[in-house]
């Protein structure tokens, strides 16, 4: 038996080794100035487009199961390693990616690669984490995710909408960890708008109305003569559902017109793209979609055939889309999964798992565009240059929405690093 | 004063001075009768003020002007809806609400206190809070949390002392049929050793060490990386083990492994030692020698594929003694938590930072409180009664100065008046339950089969939908009140919700729409009490008859639907005041 833990394992979950006078936080700079501006007395388009103009937005792209790299964004033709598919160029000038992408390909000039990842990490929930969270997981300490993370420093504190939604892509309350429930997923499952955002069928308008106000009266004549710290936080949620209820038309999916569905495809993907376009459209902060079934085993290269097709041309149109309404330069794109595909190809034509030398594509707000950073050996087996891990892909998200990624967060006090202080922003990739 | 103090002192003279006798006493007792039914034995203690009334004296002299700032007592229903939640988190029915409001007797609260204290719903209620505490409402793994549940429940039923309970607990490793369900506490965290040695320090010691992982704490001189390894080292060894034939899976235990650490600080200014280790402490208390075995004796089960080991030796065996024995630290960051579960404020405050920067808004009545609890051999109910008789406990949340700007003056670390305890998710759920009449529609239908349990059972899916909605993220300790539209939404539009509030037969509405049209009075009380555990004001009266008003058939039950709701939703409702 191998003894447990006896060495020491210590990932800086205080981040205070590398700082020990506090910074202040606050709480996303980009959030305190939009709660400034201020946007009462706007139309909701008005305010829609001030939102836009101010509001940085994150989208994940997560493909389960791990895609093969090979496959997409570092392929190897013509090696014992690159499999049957040859490498094609694309829209960036010298940068090639697998012939499986071919509308991608097209809007490689809005997306960056990031070629040298190494996350020393083969287990499908332990991959997930790391490149959810930044860090290795480490037993009694829960970062926050990505999604989380995300909505809580650039979500406008008064916004009715919620700050991260996952569509087709999960997702679990543990992920907002001490940031709390606020900054949870909002999970759309099966593509429906969330429960109770209408009315009861038994209710009216107007008595709905009378009943608030009675409830409000009754508050008040309770309050009066009490600390009100908890009382105005809980009121203030009622007005927060009540915002929610009338802005459930970002949940309203049934308008996209046939052409759309047509450009997007009729599968889950396709509808669940075109519904993270509309979620970004109205301004929600962080949206999260899913792909999944690249856990290819076996049989890789049909399975990636198959998987791709679907995903290649949903994924381009959604950049397409965001780039051709002025979207694109305030919204982050990711596009990444658990870990990669192993160069070597097994017995039963597939790949297995690979956290050692992959990659993931990036764009959009604040992304250089073509850049491409790392690289693989021949035959893909390391990385021989710019070799990074979940650590330098963090600071390079929150750099690239403009956020300081050597800030800390302070649960109950304690300094929390936002992005893992032994590691940096790939600054090549930022424009 | 001095003397109050010199009975306190001559107390401890006596409990502390023959703490072998005691010891040994005790352990005697327990070989003796090992399936005793576990219930505490009161020590026969010499005469003393009763702590209640050391607690409002200690309160008291704190603050400068209490007096002067101190709300009054609760009346009548605010201190019955109080007492009913905090102790079998649950409002009152409305006809327990007009028999205590009756009642002319002037010991009636401490009779209740003593009601509720004795009632299955306090068995049930304060076990859920206990499970809060330990669990903080982790997901399944390994064990059945119904058995777990079952176990904490039964404890509090007979009255368990808390020490013991928690020795039960971090002495469990799921492989006695009988003691499975208290191995939750570690099998639920994987018997992972940050993981615990975060949450036993955090919950039984008062002190959030996860900073003294990596090096001394930064931020609290007094927390250490020894602290934080003396603790890991009761667990270093520990493993979960699946035994495939049985299909159990426990937590085994290995003969060797050491933690070693050194300061990270010390490695980057290349100032260290090299690693360290420790043997197994608790704080600063003495570090736990270990016999020494021959090599290759280190084992009465030796380690072999499939086989779950037993060593010889087992550290984690010492470490349910050596946080619940004669260590004050868990005496007091217990007595501080079940404080703080009736008062809604610890007197160490946050609970998991007792430390000497954090010093406590009292600290003479925490010692106090830390005394008595261990002379009193940890006796739950013991306790909370004789918090729930003190003033401090009873009085009101209103206060007039609250209507002022001066109300600054009024910090809640000064207990000058009742905190708002937000209704925790289960204490939510039943309180709508009973508010609305569903819970009695329930009692009414189980007829002979009626008890706490088969109630429960029926209305468990309400207690779930609210815990999934109010009960926080899974795995991390309760924050500040926070209120989410989602809950609002579900509360306003869902249908569970709102199918609850029209007239049934036996509810509320059902109640309120038979009292004659001409009694709005009659039914403005009736809907007071059955909501708010209170009697409306006038000005409520007049209002619910300004709004029933010319109202018949239909638009009279609508209205009456939308008033219960609107009190259901009100702030006073939402806490515990």
């Amino acid at each position: 038996m191998q003894g447990k833990g006896v060495t020491m394992r210590c990932n800086y979950a205080c981040g205070s080794h590398e700082s020990l006078t506090r910074r202040s936080f606050m709480g996303g700079t980009a959030a305190g100035a939009l709660s400034m501006l201020g946007f009462g007395g706007m139309t909701q388009v008005q305010a829609a487009k001030k939102l836009a103009a101010q509001q940085k937005q994150v989208v994940v792209f997560w493909l389960s199961g791990g895609v093969s790299q090979l496959e997409t964004w570092d392929p190897k033709p013509g090696t014992e390693t690159g499999g049957p598919f040859q490498a094609i160029s694309t829209s960036a000038p010298g940068v090639q990616i697998s012939e499986l992408l071919p509308y991608t390909a097209q809007q490689m000039h809005h997306l960056a690669l990031v070629r040298g990842i190494n996350t020393r990490e083969n287990n499908h929930g332990k991959g997930a984490y790391i490149m959810q969270t930044g860090r290795k997981e480490q037993p009694g300490f829960a970062y926050p995710y990505l999604g989380s993370s995300f909505s809580s420093h650039l979500s406008p504190p008064d916004s009715p909408l919620p700050g991260y939604i996952s569509v087709g892509a999960g997702g679990s309350s543990k992920e907002a960890t001490f940031l709390g429930p606020r900054h949870a997923p909002l999970v759309l499952s099966g593509g429906k708008a969330p429960a109770n955002l209408e009315m009861h069928a038994s209710m009216t308008t107007e008595r709905d109305k009378l009943r608030r106000s009675l409830r409000s009266k009754v508050s008040q004549r309770f309050e009066q003569k009490r600390k009100t710290a908890h009382t105005e936080v809980y009121n203030e949620s009622f007005d927060q559902a009540a915002a929610l209820m009338s802005r459930r038309d970002i949940f309203d999916f049934s308008h996209f017109s046939d052409k759309d569905v047509e450009r997007y495809g009729k599968h889950d993907f396709g509808q669940h793209c075109l519904m993270a376009r509309q979620l970004i459209e109205k301004g929600v902060t962080f949206v999260k979609v899913g792909h999944t079934n690249y856990d290819t085993h076996s049989e890789n290269f049909n399975f990636h055939i198959e998987q791709l097709g679907e995903f290649d041309r949903p994924f381009a149109m959604f950049i397409s889309d965001l780039y051709d309404r002025g979207l694109l330069e305030h919204t982050l794109i990711i596009c990444m999964c658990e870990f990669g595909r192993t160069p070597k190809i097994n017995s039963r034509v597939g790949r297995d798992h690979w956290g050692t030398a992959w990659s993931i594509a990036v764009g959009g707000a604040g992304i250089k565009g073509g850049a491409v950073s790392g690289k693989t050996n021949e035959t893909g087996t390391q990385v021989i240059d710019r070799e990074v891990n979940g650590g330098h892909l963090f600071h390079t998200y929150y750099q690239a929405v403009g956020l300081d990624s050597t800030e800390e967060f302070y649960p109950n006090g304690q300094p929390i690093a936002k992005a893992d202080p032994k590691t940096e922003a790939i600054k090549e990739i930022l424009a | 004063m001095f003397r109050a103090n010199m009975r306190v002192y001559v107390l401890l003279l006596i409990v502390f001075s023959h703490p072998l006798i005691s010891a040994s006493v005790e352990a005697a007792d327990r070989s003796q009768f090992p399936e005793a039914p576990l219930i505490a034995n009161k020590p026969i203690l010499p005469a003393e003020p009763p702590l209640h009334e050391s607690i409002d004296r200690l309160i008291q002299n704190r603050t400068a002007d209490y007096a002067k700032l101190a709300s009054p007592l609760s009346n009548d229903a605010e201190f019955l809806r109080r007492i009913y939640l905090d102790l079998t988190g649950r409002i009152p029915t409305i006809e327990q609400t007009r028999t205590f409001l009756k009642d002319q007797r002037t010991n009636k609260r401490a009779i209740l206190i003593d009601q509720l204290l004795n009632s299955p719903e306090y068995a049930r209620f304060v076990a859920q809070r206990l499970d809060v505490m330990l669990m903080q409402r982790m997901n399944k793994k390994y064990i059945d949390p119904a058995k777990w549940e079952e176990y904490l429940r039964t404890s509090v039923a007979e009255n368990k002392p808390l020490d013991q309970l928690v020795r039960e607990i971090l002495s469990a490793d799921g492989t006695e049929k009988e003691h499975q369900a208290a191995a939750r506490f570690y099998l639920a965290r994987d018997g992972e050793v940050n993981e615990l040695t975060r949450d036993i320090s955090r919950i039984f010691l008062g002190a959030d060490l996860t900073c003294a992982q990596c090096h001394d704490h930064p931020e609290v001189a007094d927390w250490k990386q020894d602290h934080y390894y003396g603790i890991s080292a009761f667990l270093i060894r520990s493993f979960v083990f699946t035994d495939k034939q049985k299909k159990q899976t426990v937590l085994a235990e290995k003969a060797e492994g050491e933690v070693k650490y050194e300061s990270v600080f010390e490695v980057r200014d290349k100032t260290s030692k090299g690693p360290a280790t420790t043997l197994p402490a608790v704080f600063d208390n003495k570090k736990i020698p270990e016999p020494v075995f021959k090599k290759g004796e280190e084992y009465k089960v030796k380690p072999a594929k499939g086989v779950r080991p037993i060593p010889q030796y087992s550290r984690r065996a010492q470490l349910g003694d050596a946080i619940t024995t004669d260590n004050r630290r868990f005496a007091r960051t217990m007595a501080n938590r079940l404080w703080d579960m009736l008062l809604g404020r610890g007197i160490v405050h946050p609970l998991d930072a007792d430390h000497s920067d954090n010093p406590p808004s009292h600290p003479e009545l925490l010692d106090v409180l830390t005394e008595q609890l261990m002379a009193h051999e940890y006796d739950l109910k013991w306790y909370l009664r004789e918090i729930a008789l003190s003033e401090t406990y009873q009085r009101s949340s209103a206060n007039e100065l609250f209507q002022e700007q001066t109300a600054k003056e009024l910090s809640d670390a000064q207990f000058t008046h009742a905190l708002l305890k937000p209704l925790n998710p289960e204490q939510y759920a039943w309180a709508v339950m009973e508010a609305t009449g569903l819970a009695e529609v329930h009692r009414n239908s189980l007829k002979q089969k009626l008890n706490e349990a088969t109630l429960r059972k029926n209305l468990l899916g309400y207690e779930r939908q609210f815990v999934s909605l109010f009960g926080g993220v899974p795995g991390e300790p309760v924050k500040e009140f926070e209120a989410m539209a989602d809950q609002i939404l579900y509360l306003s539009n869902d249908q569970r919700i709102q199918v609850i509030l029209p007239a049934r037969a036996g509810n509320l509405a059902d109640r309120l729409l038979k009292i004659p049209v001409d009694q709005t009075p009659q039914l403005a009380e009736e809907l007071y009490l059955s909501v708010l555990t209170r009697p409306p004001l006038q000005t409520e009266t007049e209002e619910v008859t300004a709004l029933l008003a010319e109202k018949k058939g239909q638009d009279r039950a609508v209205m009456v639907t939308d008033l219960i709701w609107a009190l259901l939703m009100s702030s006073e409702f939402r806490f515990n005041h």
